[in-house]
């Protein structure tokens, strides 16, 4: 299992379009792959999960990978935050 | 006669087509073989996705992809894993029906996203209500409403439309939309204003009085709908079309003119906006910058205070943006009325008096005030930033503000930080003590914008949002008028600019008193900014003078707007 953090940088944070960017992202791996805010743990390869943990601009989210490809998706995770979610 | 909201412009002829949902009955209906459920669910969650990309792509070649967006949004939340997880999982540990396990599951999460503090979020509600409604008709066989083929000449009647259904509009044959629910800025509304086809909705049961073929008259600027209209109505209103029609074309021809009165003055003609991507609509419709840009949406809808790098890439966006042309930033206009959980504002007894904006900011200056400024000046390297600052009533909140941007620029210096070091410093004229100051304040700073909404609530002591007390708010009473000359007259003299950034600034009654006041600019909804600058190129302020003394001698609001409809309509 790895894990690394990530600050939100979308102006109104992760809405439906910048949470699909994400989520077609994670489906590309077979590990399971997870984020933890300060309130809940969300699937990223789940929309819904995704919207329902409501992150916001400035937040900071720890992703959380596990499985045969593990480094590798949480790098990919990382830079698609980074990169702006497609904004 | 109906009323409603004016939700787009223009003016409908035609017959209705009443649009009806089939009513589906969705009962806890148990099935004989969970097997044989999950896979008739997962045949009609193929249709409806199949379905959804026909519409999406429909609505990407008609309207254009910005609109189709949301099409792929219904996509993505179809092919989310655990939403049809739990439809299925509902499905095998009830023995239910999929109707009914898509009922629950997409209710469960249309609810969660009502509730949550975020429009965004909340605006995801009725998408969920919208796939849960088009998986159960598909699997009921159900045919959705076929908007597409709608007769030419359609003027569709609804209770509301869904994304879906607006997305199946073809703007050749409809020629309005009215419907019972909705606001100005429902999905329907924003849809109908992009495929320029008039609106009215919010049309209380509309549905009661409409039927299926009935002669139908919308008016999408005014809100009227006319069912059955006589000939003379008809004919009133088909006038009124062309004119519509013809005016917009004329418009169109002052894109690009200078803004100049008669008289050969020159008129600064700018927009407000509350948002960086607000930039392209300023430059659609021709603004010559940006009078007012409302930073409050960078504290917004968040949990942590924004950075100063944030706040920087924000404003360098729109100073990029407009490639020279100005931009008036406003600095955090926020108070107790507004739910900002991490700024652990108390509720204020009386917000609009109370701890607010420059009083905030100053108070908080190494939190709030010192970041935004900073992210200001920085950013004024890339264009034509201006700094304006809001609420101020007395002179200290002037020169304080004023000490820290120095202070800063100084910090700036020493960092080797680049910033126009030039950069002008005005303030928002929107209290009874500026209003009565400005002489003085004049001296103190570089412009002036006045924010008549704030003005006439401070000077009426009438609070704008009280239906009750709605009749003193007007801008209109000789108490505001004499308060807005005062301003103008005291910037004048001073020999600074004097804006306007209120919505009195394209009201078409106020514009002659404006300009004979002296009003070097009129910032406003983009929207506004080509049908002001028509008026302003029809004038000059010579002849208004008398018109604006005339203005003056009266002695109610009631006579004044009186006088100036009679005056425009001339």
């Amino acid at each position: 299992m790895v894990r690394a953090k990530v600050v939100i940088r979308n102006l109104t944070g992760l809405h439906l379009r910048p949470a699909g960017v994400l989520c077609n992202k994670a489906i590309l791996y077979k590990s399971r792959i997870q984020f933890q805010t300060e309130s809940t743990t969300a699937n990223a390869k789940s929309v819904l999960s995704v919207l329902g943990a409501c992150v916001k601009s400035g937040d900071e989210i720890e992703f959380i990978c596990e499985g045969e490809d593990e480094q590798e998706a949480l790098d990919s995770m990382i830079k698609v935050v980074s990169d702006g979610l497609g904004e | 006669m109906f009323k409603g909201t004016n939700a787009s412009a223009g003016i409908g002829i035609g017959k209705a087509a009443v649009i009806k949902e089939v009513e589906m009955v969705i009962r806890p209906d148990k099935v004989a073989s969970v097997e044989t459920e999950v896979q008739r669910f997962r045949g009609a969650l193929a249709d409806t996705v199949a379905q959804t990309t026909v519409l999406r792509d429909d609505l990407a070649t008609k309207v254009g992809e910005k609109e189709a967006e949301i099409m792929n949004g219904h996509l993505m939340l179809l092919a989310d894993p655990m939403l049809t997880g739990e439809i299925e999982e509902a499905i095998k540990r009830d023995s239910i029906c999929s109707e009914y396990a898509i009922e629950t599951t997409c209710t469960t999460y249309a609810d969660m996203f009502a509730s949550m503090d975020d429009e965004l979020m909340q605006q995801r509600a009725t998408d969920m209500r919208d796939i849960k409604t088009r998986m159960q008709q598909v699997l009921q066989g159900i045919k959705p409403v076929d908007i597409a083929s709608l007769p030419e000449g359609s003027v569709i009647v609804a209770k509301d439309l869904t994304p879906s259904m607006t997305a199946g509009i073809n703007p050749a044959n409809v020629t309005g939309i009215v419907t019972e629910l909705g606001g100005k800025t429902s999905h329907s509304a924003i849809l109908a204003r992009a495929l320029e086809i008039p609106a009215v909705v919010a049309v209380s049961n509309v549905l009661d009085h409409i039927k299926d073929g009935d002669s139908i008259v919308l008016d999408g600027s005014e809100g009227v709908v006319i069912v059955n209209p006589t000939d003379i109505e008809t004919e009133v209103y088909a006038a009124k079309r062309n004119a519509f029609l013809q005016e917009k074309k004329e418009l169109e021809r002052y894109i690009g003119m200078p803004t100049m009165t008669k008289d050969g003055e020159h008129i600064e003609l700018v927009a407000n906006i509350g948002n960086p991507d607000d930039v392209a609509k300023v430059l659609q419709y021709d603004g010559e910058g940006v009078g007012l840009f409302r930073t409050e949406f960078l504290f917004m809808d968040r949990n942590s205070m924004p950075t100063e790098e944030e706040q920087f890439e924000a404003y360098k966006k729109v100073a990029v943006g407009l490639s020279g042309k100005p931009v008036i930033i406003r600095t955090l206009d926020i108070g107790g009325d507004k739910e900002i959980p991490y700024m652990g504002l108390a509720k204020d007894e009386n917000p609009f008096l109370g701890y607010r904006a420059i009083r905030l900011c100053l108070d908080r200056k190494e939190d709030i005030y010192r970041p935004q400024l900073r992210a200001l000046l920085r950013a004024s390297h890339f264009g034509q930033i201006k700094i304006m600052i809001p609420m101020i009533t007395c002179l200290e909140e002037i020169r304080e503000a004023k000490a820290l941007i120095e202070e800063i620029k100084g910090e700036l210096d020493a960092e080797g930080i680049a910033y126009n070091k030039d950069i002008q410093v005005g303030i928002m004229v929107e209290t009874a003590a500026a209003s009565l100051m400005a002489d003085v304040f004049a001296k103190e700073v570089d412009f002036f914008s006045i924010g008549t909404n704030d003005l006439t609530q401070y000077t009426m002591s009438v609070d704008r949002g009280n239906e009750k007390i709605s009749y003193l708010y007007s801008t209109f009473n000789p108490a505001v008028l004499r308060s807005i000359r005062n301003i103008i007259t005291c910037g004048r003299e001073a020999g600074i600019m004097v804006g306007m950034c209120g919505e009195a600034a394209s009201d078409p009654m106020m514009i002659p008193l404006l300009l004979a006041f002296g009003l070097n600019e009129f910032s406003m909804s983009a929207s506004a900014i080509l049908k002001s600058r028509k008026m302003i190129t029809e004038y000059s302020r010579e002849e208004l003078q008398a018109v604006a003394d005339k203005a003056m001698s009266f002695t109610t609001a009631k006579e004044v707007e009186d006088y100036m409809k009679e005056f425009i309509n001339q």
